[in-house]
């Protein structure tokens, strides 16, 4: 029993990282119904300028902050530069617009730093806190703690906060939102900036359990590409939800599903994806699709 | 004298498709418009040209200042309010919320509590919907929301596109009597595109009948309600 | 939305033969069946005058095209992505080796099989994710072509895991007095072009046209009672099936397979060779293979990164001015050669 609420906090731990890649994705998907496919890569990019702060000798919780800061920039330049030239075409052209930038994003990081794998600082302490012969990492906490705080930084944004109304009448209603004199063009912009940083969170948090290396987030997007489908593309809340039970299941799977093993760990987020299609296309928490014409 | 709004040789359209072909309007402040005619007839692409939502050439000036080319947001800083067809409501959100995002470009946060209570006293009913959702709305309350929400931008020019569409005789009335009290206490030029002629006429000071994009009778709203031949071939009915 | 829809479908159906009935189409369309003629006299010329690696690497523009007008078939015209076409190479590929190494099957009855197992599989993973939009099916596709690797390397006795599985070429009848790498080469242009008339026809019938209809309009397509999730999952399949054939091909000329070869960045690389080379045009897979089968080796020189840079800068940029990519490009300069010419 001991050993499978241990494999449970392991899930939820992994399970938050890719929540708040899913939340990044969801927070594009909302305002601009674009999935971003290079969301993964821009988080992975954000992490190396983080790593780069640190390489000089910036303590790391300010070379935290400074990367957030930048990759806030950087969304909104993406957005205005990038996206902007292909808003309101179709979705194929819009994709694959995402696909181009996940391509030169990443070839660019090699290009920088290299392909070499290169070791992340945790910021973490390491060991672990023990509750009834139940081992939660500090680092495992760390990162609950960290994604916590992001989902309530957010909630306090969108819900409390005037820009955050108005990014909500954006994602409600762009044509109304113009109408009440709410600059929809900036507000586009922001969305990307804050899905930029949200993103660069999962990235600083999962690079020191992997190796930074330009490859990095390709997996994790996938299981995020999951738990967004598994939680409603457009429900931030079932984006974390839906990141965190893709964790456990993930992690429950690798345990206990003998086949599965830890190397095809990466096809539960395939079926995952598959099984909510053909059950719940709109996703647990999302409201059911409708064909836009 | 000039016009509060003076509208000159406007011409609008989509793409390759010209809706309207050369239309002038003053409206004196204060006062009440009425923008009558057919289905077709290029009424609602003039309020859109007017809050600027489609490419204009030609002239719009509110009270001296030049409108025309300027994006929806910058003439909602400017003061012109759109109530759209469909009334254009943000579905998701609560009517208070909504309610608030009419004032998006306002600062002062008292000066927007006390007009939320006026907005209240219009339409009682939103006071009891404050935290429901938008989209729950009948279509009434949502037709009140949408206007609501326009006065707490404080426009100085309100545009309100078929305010009766989908709603039944006693609440268009209804709906009417607020919006001339509205325009009487506040001073607030309105202009109102309406199928509904006979009530347009009741509230409006001056009407003008467009066809196929263009005005083709205009005078005060008496003139044109005594015009027999006009009511019957533009507005479809005997007074 | 509607403006930018128009323009890739205009352009689109300008660089599909066969379509229009206009008299001066008709005479367009002979000039591209003598084009065409040309070049495949052209191609089956080249290998007599090459050496053997510029063979070897034609035969792969050859693979590599077959591939994309697989791919082209549903990007270019069904307006669906697949992120993972790579994957089906890779069936196809997998398939075709493990014929040959572990039944002894002759080689050119792999290519039937191979096909098949890609069809089928295109069906059934097409089925859920063509139910919604088809930004599911990107993400489905990314998915396996992620997942496919460490399945591959797992089934160790089957698949030869990391290693891979090393085969025997076919060898040339003695007959025909060819090389290796002629032969090879003779039966990669022999499905590449059995491939194009395949497709072809496809496209010319009523699924193509009810493609057509629902890559410029889905909602509109299903109005007119085109049923689109059926439509958009045989398209699948078909993709799925010409890229499990050139997989095939690809064991034939390479004579080796393994996990490796098909990593995710083959497929975004077949993507990124369509896109340049022109969505839903003809010519598209032929220079998108060419792009696929140089650029990256060329670009590689510079720096290990640089075809990365180079695709993603191109995709973009093509997005922008020539969602038709190099097809529509070169298809504008001739009429506005022929404009000018006609006008003198």
């Amino acid at each position: 029993m001991v050993g499978f609420l241990q494999q449970i906090v392991e899930g939820l731990g992994a399970g938050a990282i890719y929540a708040s890649l899913a939340l990044a994705l969801v927070l594009i998907y909302r305002f601009t119904g674009i999935v971003n496919f290079a969301q993964g890569e821009m988080a992975m990019f954000a992490t190396y300028i983080a790593w780069q702060f640190t390489a000089a000798g910036v303590p790391f919780w300010l070379a935290l902050v400074l990367t957030l800061a930048l990759s806030f920039v950087g969304g909104m330049l993406i957005e205005r530069v990038v996206i902007r030239p292909v808003e309101g075409a179709p979705e194929l052209t819009v994709v694959i617009v995402t696909v181009g930038l996940f391509i030169f994003v990443n070839a660019a990081a090699g290009w920088i730093w290299t392909f070499l794998i290169k070791d992340f600082p945790n910021p973490f302490p390491a060991g672990a806190f023990e509750a009834g012969g139940l081992h939660v990492g500090y680092s495992t906490l760390g990162i609950l703690a960290v994604v916590g705080l992001v989902m309530g930084l957010l909630y306090l944004l969108f819900q409390h906060t005037r820009i955050g109304l108005g990014m909500r009448a954006v994602a409600a209603n762009p044509e109304s939102a113009r109408l009440v004199g709410i600059r929809v063009g900036w507000t586009l912009a922001l969305g990307w900036g804050l899905a930029a940083t949200v993103g660069a969170v999962s990235g600083i948090l999962v690079a020191p359990l992997l190796f930074l290396e330009p490859n990095m987030m390709g997996g994790v997007l996938i299981y995020a590409f999951a738990a967004a489908t598994l939680g409603g593309f457009d429900s931030p809340v079932g984006a974390v939800a839906g990141g965190l039970i893709v964790g456990v299941a993930e992690t429950l799977a690798g345990a206990y599903v003998g086949f599965v093993g830890s190397d095809l760990k990466v096809g539960v987020p395939l079926v995952i994806i598959l099984g909510v299609l053909l059950l719940r296309p709109q996703g647990l928490f999302g409201r059911a699709v409708v064909e836009r014409a | 004298m000039s016009a509060f709004l003076e509208v000159t040789d406007l011409r609008a359209g989509y793409g390759d498709a010209r809706v309207l072909h050369g239309v002038g309007l003053a409206v004196p402040q204060g006062e009440i418009c009425a923008i009558l005619g057919p289905n077709g007839a290029g009424k609602t692409t003039l309020l859109r040209a007017l809050s600027g939502m489609v490419r204009v050439r030609g002239g719009i000036r509110l009270d001296g200042t030049d409108l025309a080319g300027r994006p929806p947001d910058a003439l909602a800083r400017l003061g012109v309010a759109h109530v759209p067809e469909g009334r254009g409501t943000f579905v998701p959100l609560s009517v208070e919320e909504n309610l608030r995002l009419g004032a998006f470009i306002r600062r002062s946060r008292a000066e927007i509590n006390a007009d939320l209570e006026r907005i209240y006293t219009y339409f009682p009913v939103l006071r009891k919907r404050l935290k429901q959702a938008a989209g729950s709305l009948s279509g009434g309350e949502q037709q009140m929301l949408a206007i609501g929400r326009a006065l707490m931008l404080r426009p100085r020019l309100l545009l309100l596109d078929e305010p009766s569409l989908g709603l039944a005789p006693l609440v268009t009335q209804e709906l009417f009597r607020i919006v001339r009290a509205i325009n009487e206490e506040e001073r607030t030029t309105v202009v109102v595109v309406e199928q509904n002629a006979h009530i347009a006429l009741g509230i409006a000071q001056q009407a003008h009948v467009l066809e196929t994009g263009r005005i083709v009778l205009s005078g005060t709203a008496e003139q044109i309600r005594a015009d027999e031949q006009v009511a019957q071939s533009y507005l479809g009915y005997r007074v | 939305m509607s403006g930018s829809t128009e323009v890739t479908s205009k352009a689109a159906s300008a660089e599909t033969p066969g379509r229009g009935r206009a008299p001066g189409r008709a005479a367009t369309v002979r000039w591209r069946w003598i084009v065409a003629a040309l070049l495949l006299a052209a191609a089956c010329y080249a290998p007599f005058q090459l050496v053997p690696f510029h063979v070897f690497q034609l035969s792969m523009v050859l693979v590599y095209a077959v591939a994309l007008l697989g791919l082209n078939l549903l990007v270019g015209h069904a307006g669906q992505i697949s992120l993972g076409h790579g994957a089906f190479f890779a069936v196809g590929a997998y398939t075709a080796a493990i014929l040959l190494q572990r039944v002894e099957l002759p080689y050119p009855l792999t290519l039937p099989v191979a096909a098949a197992v890609a069809f089928v599989l295109g069906l059934a993973l097409g089925l859920p994710a063509m139910r919604l939009r088809g930004l599911y099916l990107a993400l489905v596709t990314l998915a396996i072509a992620i997942f496919l690797v460490p399945l591959l390397k797992r089934f160790e006795p089957l698949t030869g895991g990391s290693m891979g599985l090393t085969l025997a070429k076919p060898a040339p009848p003695a007959w025909t007095g060819l090389a290796e790498d002629q032969w090879l080469y003779f039966l990669a242009l022999a499905v590449a072009v059995a491939a194009f008339l395949l497709a072809h026809s496809l496209l010319r019938s009523r699924v193509g046209r009810a493609l057509h209809a629902i890559r410029d309009n889905e909602a509109a397509a299903e109005v007119m009672g085109v049923r689109l999730s059926f439509y958009k999952t045989l398209a699948f399949a078909w993709s799925a099936m010409f890229a499990g054939a050139a997989g095939c091909v690809y064991t034939w000329v390479i004579g080796f397979v393994s996990p490796d070869s098909f990593v995710v960045t083959l497929s975004i690389t077949l993507l990124a060779g369509l896109v340049v080379g022109g969505l839903g045009s003809f010519s598209g897979p032929i220079l998108g293979g060419l792009f696929v089968m140089f650029v990256p080796g060329i670009a590689q020189d510079v720096n290990d990164a640089a075809p990365g840079v180079i695709f993603g800068l191109l995709i973009i940029a093509v997005m922008y001015v020539a969602p038709t990519g190099l097809a529509g490009l070169a298809g504008r300069v001739t009429r506005s050669i022929q404009k000018i010419l006609r006008k003198e």
